[in-house]
This record gives C-alpha cells, sequence and structure tokens, in this order.
C-alpha cells in the first residue's frame, strides 16, 4: 500500500476520527486507525466498539490496501510535519514509512483484519434530517444528559420518531430538556432510540451548517451519515421512562426575560451561592425579580432586574448551574420563565418548540 | 494538660454474657455462633473455646472441628446490646467523653479528670485508681470482666487493654513506651493490615522496634503512610477521642443455607436486606450517599462494590436498585453465592434540598 496526501487534509481527517480511540483499552487495536486506500481516496476509520467514526479524504494511491496505525501517534506525527505533502507506504508486515519533505518516520502497524468492522445497517429506518437543525436541536438538550451511571437509560438523548415529529428528550432527574423537530417519515418507521453520550458528542462535532444528515436507525444501532462521514454507534437499550408526565401543564406566572442579562445576572450572583447549599434564590415582587444568594461565614449577593410582573409575591430557588446551562444554549434574545409555586418546576420556553423542566430546591 | 485515655474492652464479651446467663456453662468451651454442622460464622469465643484455636469470623464448621466438645450458642444480639448500654452507662457516670468504638468497646477522655500538673506520668498513674473503680463496677454490677488500657493516647491505651486479657489493667508510662512498643509486631498498629504488614515484613521490619531503629526507610516502602508509622512507631497518636454518636454505616447481610445463584433467590435476599437497611436509617433519621454490596463465593474469596450518590438515598426501593446496579455492573454474580450484603455509608441528613422529577 503506498499513497501521498496533502498534510492538511490529512489531519483534518485524523482530527475527524482520532476522538472516539480510547485512550486505555485492554484491546491494542482500537487505538489504531483503520487506513484504506482504493482509487484516489483514503478511508480513515475508528472504533471503541460502542461508537465508530469514518471519513474520506483525497489521496494520491499509487499502490491501494489496507492497514492500521496508532491513530494518535500518527496524528502528532502528522501535525509536525515540516512540509505540504505526504507520503505514506506500508509494507507486508504492516510497519509505515511516512516521508515528508527532509523527514522520515517509521511507525508499526497492526493488520487490518484484526480491526473490528463497522456494523451493516440492512433493512433499517432512515430519516433525512438537515444538519444545522439537528445539530441546534442537540446543543438545546445535551446539557441535560444524566451523568448517573446506575441509570443507564438516562445516559444520553432519546430520539422519539413519531407522527413526523423528532423529539429529542435529555434529562437527568432533576432537569429535561426537550426539543422539536419536524421531519418527515412514513408511520412504519416510528421507533424510539436512545442515542448514548459519547454518540452526542461525536455527532454535535461532526454537523456543519449546510446540506442534510441521513440517519438509519436498526434495533440496536444507529447510524448518522453527514457528507462522506459515517459516525456509527451502539444504542442504549431499555424503555425511556415517560416524560409527558413531567411537563407541567398550565403555569400561573409567566415572566418574559431578555435571555442574556438574565444569564448573566444569576452567574454573577451564583458567585455567592455555597458550595453545600448551590442555590439562588428568584423573589418575585411587582415588576421586579430580586436574585439572591449567599454562604454562611462567607458573605452574600443580590441582583434586581426589572420585570412585567403582576402577579403574587413568591420565592423559588434553583441550583444556578442548571439556570444558566438553558440560557447559554438557547440563541434567543427573549426567553420565558413559567412558575407555578415554590415547589413546583419551573419552565423555560422559547418561541419554537423547545421546553426546559427544571424542579426548584427547597429554600432553608 | 497531659493527656490520659482509657481504652475499655469486655472480654470475650458475647461469650462472657452466655456463661453469665447460663452457671451451667462456666469453665466450658462456649462458642458463639451458628452451630457447626450449619452454615455461617463464629461470632465470639470463650476463653476456654480459644484454647482450642477457636476464633471469631471463622466458619462454625472448622471450630467444631477445632473444638467438638464446644457448646454452640445462636446470638441473642438484642441481649448483647442491652449489655452493652449497661456498660456504657457505667462508663458515661465516669466521664462524658466517651467514644463507643464498637458493641463491646470504647474509649475515655480522663485529662480533665486527674489532677492538673505537668508530668505526664504522675497524671497517667492518678487515674489508674478510676480504671480500677470501673472494673470492680462492671464485675460488681454487670458480673462482667472488662480489660483497660491507660495510655497517654488511643494507640497505646488500646495496646494496653490487649496486654493482658482477661480482667487486665495495664499502664503505660509515657518513659516506657519506647521500650514497650519495641517487640511488638508491626501489626498491632491500627492500619497495618495482612498487605501492609507483608510489604513491611519483606523489607525486614517484623517488630515496632524496627520501625524505629530504621523509621527514614519508611516513606519508601509505605509511601504517605509512613508518617503515621513512625509516629506510632515511637507512641505519638493525636487522634481525639470522638464523641460524636455519628453512625458511620449501615449493613446487612445474609449467608445462605446453600451456596446459590439462583436469582429469584437472591433477589429476594437483596430486597429483604434493602428493607432491613433502609429501615437503620429511617430510625437513625439519616440517609446514605454510598451504597456497597458484598459477596462472598464458594472459597470465602469476598468482594465488595460500591457507588457514591449526588444525593441521599432513603428508601428500600432506591437502596436495592443500586446494589442490584452493583451487581449487574461488575458481573458479580459468576457463580454461587455463600454470602450477600448490602451495606451504606457516607451517612448525611436524610433530605435533598434538589426537589426531582417524578421520573
Amino acid at each position: 500500500m503506498k499513497f501521498s496526501v496533502s498534510k492538511e487534509k490529512l489531519l483534518a481527517g485524523l482530527q475527524t476520527v482520532q476522538n472516539v480511540v480510547s485512550t486505555r483499552t485492554t484491546l491494542p487495536i482500537l487505538s489504531n486507525v483503520l487506513l484504506q486506500a482504493t482509487d484516489g481516496q483514503l478511508r480513515l476509520t475508528t472504533t471503541d466498539l460502542d461508537v465508530g467514526v469514518s471519513g474520506v479524504i483525497d489521496a494520491q494511491v499509487e499502490k491501494p490496501g489496507a492497514t492500521t496505525l496508532p491513530a494518535r501517534r500518527l496524528a502528532n506525527i502528522v501535525r509536525e510535519l515540516p512540509a505540504a505533502e505526504v507520503q505514506i507506504e506500508i509494507d507486508s508486515k504492516n510497519v509505515a514509512s511516512i516521508r515528508c519533505g527532509q523527514s522520515f518516520f517509521k511507525i508499526l502497524g497492526l493488520p487490518e483484519e484484526e480491526f473490528p468492522p463497522l456494523p451493516k445497517f440492512e433493512g433499517a429506518k432512515t430519516f433525512t434530517i438537515h444538519q444545522q437543525a439537528l445539530r441546534d436541536a442537540l446543543k438545546k438538550t445535551s446539557y441535560a444528559i444524566s451523568t448517573d451511571e446506575t441509570r443507564y437509560v438516562l445516559n444520553g438523548i432519546l430520539f422519539s420518531f413519531k407522527e413526523n415529529k423528532l423529539t429529542m428528550v435529555a434529562t437527568d432527574g432533576r432537569r429535561l430538556a426537550l426539543v422539536d423537530l419536524e421531519v418527515e417519515f412514513p408511520r412504519s418507521s416510528e421507533g424510539e432510540p436512545i442515542v448514548p453520550t459519547k454518540c452526542v458528542t461525536e455527532l454535535g462535532r461532526l454537523l456543519g451548517d449546510e446540506g442534510d444528515v441521513r440517519v438509519s436507525v436498526g434495533d440496536s444501532q444507529i447510524s448518522f451519515e453527514i457528507g462522506g462521514t459515517l459516525l456509527v454507534s451502539k444504542l442504549i437499550e431499555g424503555n425511556y421512562p415517560n416524560y409527558r408526565q413531567v411537563i407541567p401543564g398550565e403555569a400561573k406566572e409567566r415572566i418574559t426575560l431578555e435571555r442574556e442579562t438574565f444569564l448573566n445576572a444569576v452567574h454573577r450572583v451564583s458567585l455567592l451561592s455555597s458550595e453545600k447549599s448551590n442555590s439562588v434564590k428568584l423573589v418575585f415582587t411587582k415588576n421586579n425579580i430580586e436574585i439572591a444568594a449567599n454562604t454562611p461565614d462567607i458573605g452574600e449577593a443580590h441582583e434586581s432586574l426589572p420585570v412585567a410582573y403582576k402577579g403574587r409575591e413568591f420565592s423559588i430557588a434553583f441550583n444556578p448551574e442548571f439556570l444558566q446551562a438553558p440560557l447559554r444554549a438557547l440563541p434567543n434574545d427573549e426567553i420565558f420563565l413559567d412558575l407555578i409555586d415554590e415547589m413546583s418546576p419551573g419552565v423555560i420556553k422559547i418561541q419554537s418548540p423547545y421546553l426546559y423542566v427544571l424542579m426548584p430546591m427547597r429554600i432553608s | 494538660m497531659p493527656r490520659v485515655i482509657f481504652h475499655v474492652d469486655m472480654d470475650a464479651f458475647f461469650a462472657s454474657v452466655e456463661q453469665r446467663d447460663h452457671p451451667e456453662f462456666r469453665g466450658l468451651p462456649v462458642i458463639v455462633g451458628s452451630p457447626p454442622d450449619q452454615r455461617g460464622v463464629v461470632c465470639a469465643a470463650s476463653y476456654e473455646a480459644r484454647k482450642f484455636k477457636v476464633r471469631s469470623a471463622m466458619p462454625s464448621r472448622t471450630a467444631g472441628r477445632l473444638c467438638p466438645h464446644g457448646i454452640f450458642v445462636r446470638p441473642r444480639m438484642d441481649a448483647y446490646r442491652a449489655e452493652s448500654a449497661a456498660i456504657m452507662e457505667i462508663l458515661r457516670a465516669v466521664t462524658p467523653v466517651i467514644e463507643k468504638v464498637s458493641v463491646d468497646e470504647a474509649y475515655l477522655d480522663l485529662s480533665a479528670s486527674v489532677p492538673p500538673g505537668g508530668d505526664p506520668d504522675a497524671a497517667l498513674e492518678a487515674a489508674v485508681p478510676i480504671a480500677r473503680a470501673i472494673k470492680e463496677r462492671i464485675a460488681r454490677e454487670r458480673h462482667l470482666t472488662a480489660s483497660i488500657g491507660v495510655g497517654a493516647n488511643k494507640f497505646l491505651a488500646k495496646l494496653g487493654s490487649d496486654f493482658r486479657k482477661p480482667d487486665g489493667l495495664t499502664l503505660i508510662r509515657e518513659r516506657d513506651k519506647v521500650e514497650f512498643l519495641k517487640p511488638l509486631s508491626v501489626r498491632a498498629i491500627h492500619g497495618v493490615g495482612p498487605v501492609t504488614a507483608q510489604m513491611l515484613e519483606a523489607k525486614g521490619f517484623a517488630t515496632i522496634g524496627d520501625l524505629q531503629t530504621r523509621a527514614a526507610e519508611l516513606p519508601s516502602v509505605v509511601g504517605s503512610f509512613a508518617a503515621d508509622l513512625q509516629a506510632r512507631a515511637f507512641g505519638h497518636d493525636d487522634r481525639p477521642v470522638d464523641t460524636s454518636e455519628e453512625r458511620k454505616s449501615i449493613s446487612a447481610e445474609n449467608t445462605f443455607l446453600h451456596d446459590t445463584d439462583d436469582r429469584p433467590t437472591l433477589r429476594a435476599a437483596l430486597k429483604e436486606m434493602a428493607a432491613d437497611v433502609a429501615q437503620s436509617l429511617a430510625g437513625h433519621e439519616l440517609g446514605a450517599l454510598t451504597v456497597q454490596v458484598k459477596v462472598r463465593y464458594r472459597d470465602f474469596t469476598t468482594l465488595t462494590r460500591q457507588v457514591r450518590m449526588e444525593d441521599p438515598v432513603t428508601t428500600a426501593r432506591e437502596i436495592y436498585r443500586l446494589a442490584q446496579f452493583l451487581l449487574a455492573r461488575d458481573r458479580l454474580v459468576t457463580g454461587p453465592l455463600r454470602l450477600l450484603g448490602i451495606g451504606v455509608s457516607t451517612l448525611v441528613p436524610p433530605i435533598r434540598r434538589q426537589l426531582r422529577l417524578p421520573i
């Protein structure tokens, strides 16, 4: 196998796939990137057995073939190479000779046969979604994914394909983020796969602004095709909890807030929320919200925001991190905060189909 | 002010209570625990049984073999707890500065109970009559014997109570402590378990005397534990007598009549233990941040696995769920189990300030 490729393209190709490579692995082959040189193309593939990524770059292929090389080491070498053009030649023992300008590197690879193939999808349900829309929806939900390994069904995003709608849901049992996207598909394609966090992260990195992503859902796997790049992942097995039941009905109070002003105020005040209680209090009075926090023996902070509010006076406390997360993720200038009372969930909404349900904290 | 610490240790506590309550057992080898023809272990052995090398935590079957004429008695935990409460009452009358270590031992801080003065050994000597009075009162009122160690810190007091058992009273003076420690095994130091002991012994540290003469070498052998070890080797220990009544952990375990990997049996046992532990938590008005499972296989290999939560766990359902999670995550049920247990620790007030979605 022998090919020449531009340094820039090779590096970009490696960066697309190398995130999946795990640093601590018992299987050495999983640290390697599979390189397949065919006519005018070099395909790069990595996997950790749960998630796999495969991408293609242009190359001048002199002798087609395939091998695997240590992914991170290869990327580190390519990054430092002195010239624009790289020539790579692999011998029958999977030893790679890398030539670039006056530099020469020799690294040892493993045979391609040892590399676990990415799963094939046959008879899978397929969906086409605009890249930017999906990326935007991931951004609006992924921060609410649970990291509690004891509730593994929550360690990902639910992709609920129902009634020509993709509803994406993430929750950690304290807050829940939900986005609806219009997607067209036949009734027979309805389904509710749960996509694990690692795949969500990779997907977020791979999605761009233009063009579509083709989603294929199998029984236990999902794939995303973005241009020439393919992302494949195992699905989380199990049933996602009934999230509809935690979305509150009619709100008692709706407050319209300038997102950035509110975010900055919460952020400032949270500097004085104690590590132990970790809460900020919102005190609603006529046309005003006071945001307050205090830490015993350290100090306190409060800040007032003028708002249009005519409802009853009351206070509610939230974890400041949970309150800020959606405010950071949303692009809108204006958000709505719907509240019922101090012990009921608050809901953040925007003009488009999105909602964020957040449970309050007990005020001590 | 010089410190004066007592370590009060009841002699063969469970077995002694049985011998007291059953005069016909007196002078005979009494073994408290499961019968020798059944599963389970020895909880306590009388001094007569110890002559046959019967030790607590040993399988009852082994004990039966070592001591064929042993009198096996089922433990009466309620009776021992009640007895323990009566003894702690006697100790509390001496000083309120008391740390109950377990059902049959406690540390007392008598520093404020002896005449003030600069000389540490004079203070310790002045406390000996108090120790004698405690032993007498326990013997008179409870018809049981205790061994007491008197020293300037917890480490020395504990060594003292262990030094001459049963019915002992040992004073370790400050001026004698380094000599007293010299011949003792490194294993006498709290924190030196079998693994550390082996590490030390492999490097030629057999006695505390070895630690004293080669203290400078310790960091290369035991790393960060070296500082504590050096301090103990010379009889230093500044741990206070901890008077807080805090529970540190709650656990339940079950030795099966026959080794089993039958899922319904294991689930039922787990569920029952989760309920027991949850009830204890509720009784102490506590929640737990750490949940642990313990499994013991046929060959007595014992494994524990734990998980740390962000919010306190309080309900049987949650404890059961987490125990199941641990067993599944670490694939612990690979063969028949002899024992299965659940424990909770990092106990905190059972308050969830962050409310949860009903999901």
